[in-house]
């Protein structure tokens, strides 16, 4: 049942994104004063609670978002027998980003 | 156009709407375009989230790269795209929501006996689509004043 | 309403680059059928215009088209429910054309048969040589009778947007027969379909856009089964689905009932 599994991730990160995303967008779009100014970003950069607030936006967002991205490839009426290799090429382009989106917030830590 | 042999053996066209059968929605009803709408709303996201990954590298760059890329991405046009981006969070998210519930069978009732007319089991829960669309105009409403305020 | 202006698609395949838009004027009379108007115009007016029918009461489910851009049963379609004296007719989308209004239904046919629509018995010698009567309950039946309703007609798959695009999904007529079928207490095939329903062009690329279920002619409203079908098998992979126990057989009582008595005849 490899697939419903997947999709079960990928629930599971969608309600994760719910609150995760909602409050990076509350804070960061929404809140009042300068959110995005340098002063505000190092300060959350100093913060355990941002950083594994960002590192789990980023997990979930990209299985969330590189599985939504396979459903629709998978659309194209995409060949059974090359499944694997997408899945391989979208987990090789997900670690990718993670390493180099992750190493950001957890080098201004 | 592609060819597709059916047993028949016949010549014929494989006659599939391709991609205009995801977008255009023609006659049907509501869930229709929230499915339409729900995948916009997911590939504008995941487009935005790469490209905010892309200029979170300028943090690497200290405070002058960081703050002149803010500089530069503050403007109006930056203003309407981050309040489409939290339009459409708003949207994916409650619409994400009612999704999971209905794909586990729940609000959606029990099978009944098809008698004449019939009507299928979204279309007798649609109050509550109607209730969760008119959440999502509240808060596009509510972030946009928020925006211009 | 005086006349009708049928707007039919015709295609021969080798004679055809695409298939084009024929118009026909036809006189309209009280009550008539979508299906009524094609065959007055093969009667009447062209008889190479092509398409099937057979029962012309909803039942064979053979007679699908595209009507106004909307897939429906032309022997279901009385003309005044359309609302126009323009009808277009098109052959189903998403299945390739024969000739003219004429669909192939041969892939939506090899896909339901890939699912195994019948009863898998835990009992092989029961079910060749029944000896007995099996019990279900209102509430049993209940659970998968509207999904025995339909005819295969492939009106949902031509209304369906994964189709569409997706020529190896199995679409919502097989994947809600896949939950007709294991729902039922008499079979015990659910393992064995779950598996068919788990590939990646099964169940899960239903994004539940309802189409299928607006579309259906019988009241059949497969998405619902669909999203039943998704529940059980997320149950079943977390292993939260509750075992069924085969179903209870009901033995016929060895007593035949008495007899009813013949009257005498009266002219003797």
């Amino acid at each position: 049942m490899k697939e419903t599994r997947l999709k079960i991730l990928q629930y599971i990160t969608g309600i994760g994104l719910f609150f995760f995303a909602g409050t990076h967008l509350i804070v960061s779009h929404l809140s009042s004063g300068e959110p995005a100014s340098w002063e505000s970003v190092s300060d959350r950069a100093a913060s355990a609670g941002w950083l594994t607030l960002y590192l789990l936006l980023l997990t979930f967002g990209l299985y969330h978002g590189l599985h939504g991205l396979r459903t629709i490839i998978l659309e194209f009426s995409f060949p059974n027998y090359a499944v694997r290799v997408l899945d391989w090429a979208l987990v090789v382009i997900g670690i990718a980003i993670f390493g180099y989106a992750a190493y950001i917030p957890i080098s201004a830590f | 156009m592609e060819t597709e042999v059916a047993s028949s053996e016949k010549p014929h066209l494989p006659n599939r709407l391709g991609v205009k059968g995801w977008v255009w929605a023609g006659r049907y009803t509501l869930e229709r375009y929230l499915y339409t709408l729900h995948r916009l709303t997911g590939l504008g996201l995941l487009l935005y989230v790469a490209l905010h990954l892309g200029a979170n590298g300028f943090r690497l760059g200290g405070e002058e790269s960081w703050t002149s890329a803010i500089d530069f991405l503050t403007n109006p046009f930056g203003r309407v795209v981050e309040y489409l981006v939290m339009a459409a969070f708003a949207f994916h998210a409650l619409n994400g929501g009612r999704l999971i519930l209905q794909h586990l069978g729940y609000t959606l009732g029990k099978p009944k006996p098809p008698i004449y007319p019939y009507v299928d089991s979204m279309r007798r829960r649609r109050p509550l689509t109607w209730v969760m669309l008119a959440v999502i105009v509240a808060l596009a409403i509510y972030i946009l004043v928020e925006f211009v305020t | 309403m005086q006349e009708l202006t049928f707007k039919v698609q015709r295609y021969t395949p080798g004679q055809d680059k695409e298939p084009y838009l024929q118009e026909f004027t036809i006189p309209f009379t009280e009550g008539m059928t979508v299906l009524d108007g094609l065959i007055y115009i093969k009667e009447k007016v062209d008889n190479t215009l092509s398409f099937r029918s057979s029962c012309r009461m909803g039942i064979c489910g053979s007679c699908g088209v595209l009507v106004n851009n909307f897939p429906m049963l032309a022997c279901h379609t009385p003309v005044e429910e359309l609302k126009t004296d323009r009808i277009e007719v098109k052959s189903l989308p998403n299945f390739p054309i024969i000739r003219d209004l004429v669909a192939s239904l041969d892939l939506l046919f090899e896909k339901h048969k890939s699912i195994k629509p019948y009863i898998i018995s835990s009992d092989i010698r029961e079910a060749e040589e029944p000896t007995a009567e099996y019990v279900q309950s209102r509430e049993e039946l209940e659970s998968y009778v509207q999904f025995a309703y339909c005819v295969k007609c492939g009106l949902c798959m031509a209304a369906c947007p994964t189709v569409a695009t997706d020529a190896l999904f199995l679409g919502p007529q097989p994947l809600g027969q896949v939950y007709r079928y294991c729902t039922d207490r008499r079979d015990m095939g659910a393992k064995e379909r779950f598996h068919e329903a788990d590939s990646p062009h099964g169940v899960w690329l239903c994004h539940l856009a309802g189409a299928c279920s607006e579309a259906c002619p019988k009241g059949v409203d497969p998405a619902l089964a669909i999203q039943l079908l998704k529940r059980a098998m997320v149950f079943d992979s977390m292993r939260l689905a509750k075992k069924r126990q085969p179903v209870t057989l009901a033995h016929l009582p060895v007593e035949s009932k008495p007899k009813i008595e013949v009257p005498e005849f009266t002219v003797k």
